[in-house]
C-alpha cells in the first residue's frame, strides 16, 4: 500500500492576460507533497511562487493540469486548505479572539464551541491574554500570530503560506520561525511554505521546491537533511550554510537563464 | 490622536500613583469639574469669542442697529423660550432636518451599497449623481416648494436631497476601499458572495459611511433654513426670514446660534459614532 500524496499538482499551467497580452506564468509544475510534510517554495523573484499558492487554494483558476488535496480535487477554496496571507490581512474592527475566529463563522455549530476553539489557537499561538485586543494594538509579530492561528481555527490538513514572515524585522522572523516550527510539531500539518529568503526555507522546510523565472515550473527539490528540533543554533553550523548555499546556486543558475544543470531533479522524495 | 491621549491623561486620578508627599500639585479647577483639555480649549476659544463680540456691539460700534450685544441676544432668547415660541420654531425645524436626514439614510446607503458592488447600476446610476452632486441643488428648493406647499413635506424634501449625495457618495466609497486582501480573506474560508458582503465589505465601510453622515449633518442645516426662506410658516429659517425684514438683528443671531449649536452637537455626536466604530482609523478632518 504506497502512501497518497497530501497535495499532488500535476501539469499545472496558468495563463494570465497582461495588457491584452496573454502570459505564462505557470509551465507543468508538477509536485507531490507527503501527509505532514513541510515544504518550501522558493525561486527568482516574478516566478509565480504566490500565484502557485492562490491556485492550490482554489482563489485563482488555472488553465490546465490537476490539483488534488487529499485525493480530491481542487476548484475552489475548502476547509482541507488554511491560507496564511503575505501581510496580515486581519479584520480591523474585530478582536484578535474574533479574527480567528472568522473562518469558523462560515459553519455550522454553536458559538460557544467557537470561541472555546479559538480560545484555544491564541494560547497555541502564545497570545493568551490578547484575546480583546485589536489588531491595531498588537506588533507585527503579534499580528501574524493572529493570522497564522485563524488560518489553524478552521483545523485544515494543508498549510499554505505565502511569505508569512516576509514585513517582520529579521529578529521577529527568527523568533516567528521557531515559533511555527514548535506549531507544526504540535498540530501535525502538511505545510506548503512560499518565501524569498533561502535560509527560511532551508531551516523550516523537509524540502525545498526551487522554481525557475517566469514560466515558473519545478527546477528541482533539494531534501534537507538536517535532523529536529531544529533551533536557531542550527543556523550557524557549516552544515546548514552549505545547504543554503547549494539552493542559492540553483536560484542563480534559473536567475540567468543557463541551464547548466538539465538533468533538474537532483532528488525527489 | 495624540490629543486624545494628551487630554486623557489629566482626567486620571492621581491616587492610583505612589503618593508624592506635599509636593503633589493641586488639581486644577478644570480637572475638577472633570473637563478634558479638549473640551476646556474649547470652551476658552468660545469665551474668549463671546466676549469680544460683546466689547465689539457695546463698545466699538456703540448703539448700531445691526450689530446687538449677544446679551440681547441672549434675552431675546429668554424671551422666546418663555413665549414658547423659540420651542415651536425649533421644533418644526428639528423636525424637517430629522425626518430629511432620516429619509436620505434610508435611501442613500443602499443606494450607495448597490453602486459599490454592481457594475451595472454604478453605470446606470454614476451620471446622475455626479451631475446632482456638483450641481447646488439647493437651487430647486424654490420647486419643491411649488410641488409639495410650504408645509413639512417639501422641507423634508431639500433636506432629503441635499443630504442623500454625500451619504451615498461615501458608502460607495466605503466598498470601494475595502482592502482585496480582506476580500480574498473571506473566498478563502469559504464565505459566500452574500456573507462576505455582510462580514468584510459592510463592516469596512461603515466608518466611512458614519463620516457621509457627518458632511450630510452640515448640508442638512443648509438645507433647512433655505428651504424655510422660500416658503414657509414657522421654523428657524422662517424666524431668521421675518427678523432680518423687520431689523431684529436679536432674534435672527439666536436663530443662527441655535443652528449652530445643533451642527456642533450633531456632528459631535457623529464623531463620538466614528471613534467607536473605526478606532483604527485616524482622526478625520473635514
Amino acid at each position: 500500500m504506497t502512501q497518497q500524496p497530501m497535495v499532488s499538482v500535476s501539469a499545472l499551467r496558468l495563463v494570465r492576460e497582461n495588457r491584452g497580452q496573454p502570459l505564462l506564468v505557470l509551465d507543468d509544475v508538477t509536485f507531490d507533497v507527503a501527509d505532514n510534510e513541510f515544504v518550501a517554495v522558493v525561486g527568482p523573484s516574478g516566478c509565480g511562487k504566490t500565484t502557485l499558492l492562490s491556485v492550490i487554494d482554489g482563489l485563482l483558476p488555472r488553465t490546465a493540469g490537476t490539483i488534488t488535496v487529499n485525493g480530491t480535487t481542487v476548484e475552489r477554496p475548502g476547509a482541507d486548505r488554511g491560507f496564511v496571507f503575505q501581510q496580515d490581512a486581519l479584520f480591523p474592527w474585530r478582536t484578535v479572539l474574533s479574527n480567528i475566529r472568522f473562518g469558523l463563522e462560515a459553519r455550522k455549530g454553536d458559538r460557544a464551541a467557537k470561541n472555546a476553539t479559538a480560545r484555544e489557537l491564541a494560547a497555541l499561538v502564545g497570545l493568551a491574554g490578547f484575546e480583546e485586543h485589536f489588531p491595531h494594538q498588537l506588533s507585527g509579530g503579534m499580528r501574524q500570530r493572529v493570522n497564522v492561528a485563524r488560518a489553524l481555527a478552521v483545523d485544515p490538513q494543508v498549510l499554505l503560506m505565502d511569505e508569512p514572515f516576509s514585513s517582520l524585522d529579521a529578529q521577529t522572523r527568527e523568533v516567528m520561525q521557531e515559533e511555527l516550527l514548535r506549531i507544526w510539531a504540535d498540530r501535525n500539518k502538511t505545510v506548503l511554505f512560499v518565501t524569498h529568503q533561502i535560509d527560511e526555507a532551508a531551516y523550516l522546510a523537509d524540502r525545498v521546491i526551487v522554481l525557475s523565472a517566469r514560466p515558473g515550473t519545478v527546477r528541482t527539490s533539494i531534501k534537507i537533511e538536517l535532523p529536529r528540533p531544529r533551533t536557531l543554533e542550527l543556523k550557524r553550523t557549516p552544515e546548514f550554510v552549505e545547504i543554503v548555499d547549494r539552493i542559492w546556486q540553483e536560484i542563480e543558475l534559473t536567475d540567468s537563464g543557463r541551464s547548466l544543470t538539465t538533468s533538474a531533479t537532483t532528488t525527489t522524495k | 490622536m495624540t490629543n486624545v491621549r494628551e487630554s486623557q491623561a489629566p482626567v486620571q486620578p492621581v491616587e492610583t500613583q505612589a503618593p508624592v508627599g506635599r509636593d503633589e500639585p493641586r488639581r486644577r479647577w478644570w480637572q475638577r469639574l472633570g473637563l478634558t483639555t479638549r473640551t476646556r480649549r474649547a470652551l476658552i476659544s468660545l469665551a474668549v469669542g463671546v466676549a469680544l463680540w460683546e466689547f465689539v456691539a457695546r463698545v466699538v460700534v456703540e448703539g448700531t442697529l445691526f450689530f446687538v450685544p449677544i446679551t440681547d441676544v441672549a434675552l431675546a432668547g429668554v424671551d422666546m423660550a418663555l413665549s414658547g415660541e423659540l420651542a415651536h420654531h425649533a421644533w418644526v425645524s428639528f423636525q424637517e432636518f430629522v425626518y430629511g436626514l432620516g429619509l436620505a439614510i434610508v435611501v442613500g446607503v443602499p443606494l450607495g451599497v448597490a453602486v459599490g458592488v454592481s457594475p451595472r447600476v454604478k453605470d446606470y446610476v454614476q451620471p446622475w449623481i455626479s451631475g446632482l452632486y456638483s450641481t447646488p441643488v439647493i437651487a430647486l428648493a424654490p420647486l419643491f416648494i411649488l410641488w409639495l406647499g410650504i408645509g413639512l413635506a417639501s422641507k423634508i424634501a431639500v433636506v432629503f436631497i441635499m443630504a442623500l449625495f454625500p451619504i451615498t457618495i461615501n458608502t460607495t466609497a466605503g466598498i470601494k476601499n475595502t482592502d482585496q486582501m480582506l476580500i480574498d480573506v473571506g473566498r478563502a474560508f469559504g464565505y459566500s458572495r452574500f456573507a462576505t458582503f455582510r462580514k468584510v465589505l459592510m463592516p469596512s465601510a461603515l466608518s466611512f459611511i458614519v463620516t457621509g453622515f457627518r458632511l450630510a449633518v452640515g448640508r442638512g442645516i443648509v438645507a433647512v433654513v433655505v428651504a424655510e426662506f422660500f416658503g414657509s410658516r414657522a421654523g428657524l429659517g422662517y424666524l431668521i426670514l421675518v427678523s432680518s425684514q423687520s431689523f431684529a438683528m436679536d432674534r435672527l443671531l439666536l436663530a443662527v446660534l441655535l443652528l449652530a449649536f445643533t451642527g456642533i452637537v450633531f456632528i459631535g455626536l457623529v464623531e463620538r459614532l466614528e471613534r467607536r466604530l473605526a478606532p483604527w482609523r485616524e482622526e478625520m478632518t473635514v
